[in-house]
């Protein structure tokens, strides 16, 4: 019959019109992100071991670290990734034996000024001889660091992880 | 209920000027005023929800949610666009012809406003009632070819040129099926009377009587409003915009504005000559008639956007064959089949 495609074309527009809308109204609600999303990195300092596993695996350069010998061991005094170039390809995610460096779900990365892009995971000095003596000694009988020393570092890395999104465009 | 609502306010306003001592010249004048400005207040004000409703619809249909942050769900988007317009800039060509581009949307707005006059909003709600409404309508809607043309000569612009000249082609072999379909409904009723036209479908609407003419008007009509899929005189992809090429700001918002005047206007044509203006369906006064009018005339828009976000545009020679080859030999044939009825009604006795 001739018109029969006009119709057909009313119907599909008019049960589109009725079903259910695509949007996702962004700041409000968002899309649930899959387990093995690559947004931005965290690491685990008190599991790093300095290998620099990492940073040779990076097709970019993007990461950059400065570690010291404390006793016997290497000791990660600061973690920078330079993320204006990282493509996310998770190739240090993957290369790190410790299981230190991970992937979170953060993917607002966003910020005012080119010079804040840069991702400091871990700047910390490195403790004194004597210190490190003794958290090795701990390390030995199952223990960690100097708790407060720990603390802060932490603290620190997860500042500079910025792990509340609220933080957005600050820091 | 509220049936007599807009005719008590005039009864009372009328009855107040004369109270104070108004003389009756006077009187008819300033009601003339008022009634001409509540017209003009309320197409200003059906533009601007028309506009959100177009982009509502569109959006629905596209699986969208559509403009709903400014205002409660969104409502307040079109008075943010309109202040948004009215601040901008007027900018004028170098080559225009200054008086004609200038002239333009002024002037625009003025056959769609003219129209209205006839219009019976409700039972003896017309502003006038005019004995050749129709007749006078559809010479007053026919000016503004001339004015799309003003605009698109006076821009000294290749794409308005174009624009301009597709709106006086489309326009004009539009006008005759739009036309020679409400002819049929005049040969039926023959009066020219928009509200004795309404009475006379007191029985049955003359979309059942007169299905192809309505068919044929509802096309032409969209057609005439420049709307998809006869929109090439817009043709945002071929030529920008058409005759609004260079028009910036409140010279721009005028022929939108005029755009959904008219479309108000064909769809108030509509229900005026095919679905029974303001009589109720079934019986059903409860509600008031102005309602019923409304209604019906805020279907009938629907059914302008749905169709327009639904089909693609056709092309230029399409439009021309469509209207010369198909859609006037039918509104012939419709007239011809029309008399043969009502000669056969007449000679069985009916």
């Amino acid at each position: 019959m001739f018109g029969k495609g006009l119709i057909k074309g009313l119907q599909i527009t008019w049960n589109e019109m009725l079903a259910k809308k695509v949007t996702v109204q962004y700041p409000d609600e968002q899309i649930p992100l899959p387990d093995r999303y690559h947004g931005r990195f965290e690491l685990d300092a008190d599991k790093c071991i300095a290998c620099m596993l990492c940073a040779n695996a990076c097709p970019n350069k993007v990461i950059q670290i400065e570690r010291t010998r404390v006793g016997k061991k290497q000791y990660l005094t600061k973690y920078v990734m330079r993320i204006e170039y990282c493509m996310f390809c998770g190739l240090c995610v993957e290369s790190c034996n410790q299981d230190a460096l991970r992937f979170t779900k953060v993917f607002n990365m966003n910020q005012y000024f080119r010079n804040k892009v840069r991702l400091t995971l871990v700047d910390r000095p490195a403790p004194r001889e004597e210190e490190a003596g003794q958290a090795e000694g701990e390390q030995a009988t199952g223990e960690k660091k100097g708790p407060a020393a720990q603390k802060a570092a932490s603290a620190r890395s997860e500042a500079a992880a910025g792990k509340s999104p609220a933080k957005e465009g600050e820091s | 209920m509220g049936e007599n609502i807009f005719l008590n306010i005039a009864a009372w306003i009328r009855g107040l000027l004369d109270s104070i001592g108004v003389p009756l010249l006077a009187n008819d004048i300033i009601m003339m005023i008022i009634k001409a400005s509540a017209i003009i207040v309320f197409i200003s004000l059906n533009v601007i929800w028309l506009v959100l409703m177009e982009r509502k619809i569109c959006a629905y249909i596209q699986c969208r949610l559509g403009p709903n942050r400014v205002g409660p769900k969104g409502t307040l988007q079109t008075v943010a666009d309109v202040i948004k317009l009215l601040t901008k800039e007027f900018l004028i060509p170098r080559t225009a012809d200054k008086v004609i581009y200038l002239l333009a949307p002024l002037v625009v707005f003025v056959p769609p406003t003219l129209a209205f006059a006839v219009v019976p909003w409700g039972d003896g709600m017309a502003a006038i009632d005019m004995g050749i409404g129709v007749f006078y309508l559809i010479a007053v809607t026919s000016l503004s070819t001339i004015i799309f043309w003003m605009g698109a000569w006076g821009s000294s612009n290749k794409y308005s040129l174009v624009g301009g000249m597709r709106v006086v082609a489309q326009m004009v072999s539009y006008e005759l099926p739009l036309v020679l379909a409400i002819l049929g409904v005049i040969m039926i009723t023959g009066t020219l009377n928009m509200s004795e036209i309404v009475e006379a479908q007191k029985n049955i609407w003359f979309i059942f009587t007169q299905p192809l003419a309505f068919l044929i008007y509802f096309i032409a009509g969209v057609s005439e409003t420049n709307r998809t899929p006869f929109d090439l005189v817009e043709a945002e992809s071929e030529i920008i915009a058409g005759p609004y090429t260079e028009y910036s700001g409140m010279g721009y918002a005028m022929f939108m504005l005029t755009e959904y005047a008219s479309v108000l206007v064909i769809s108030i044509m509509c229900t005026v000559m095919f679905l029974g203006g303001w009589l109720a369906p079934f019986g059903w006064t409860f509600l008031p008639s102005w309602f019923w009018f409304f209604l019906k005339v805020y279907v009938m828009i629907f059914l302008f956007m749905w169709i327009r976000w639904t089909y693609p545009r056709i092309r230029v020679d399409q439009l021309m064959g469509f209207g010369w080859k198909v859609l006037v030999p039918l509104s012939l044939a419709n007239i011809f089949v029309t008399g043969i009825g009502m000669y056969i009604y007449r000679a069985i006795g009916w």
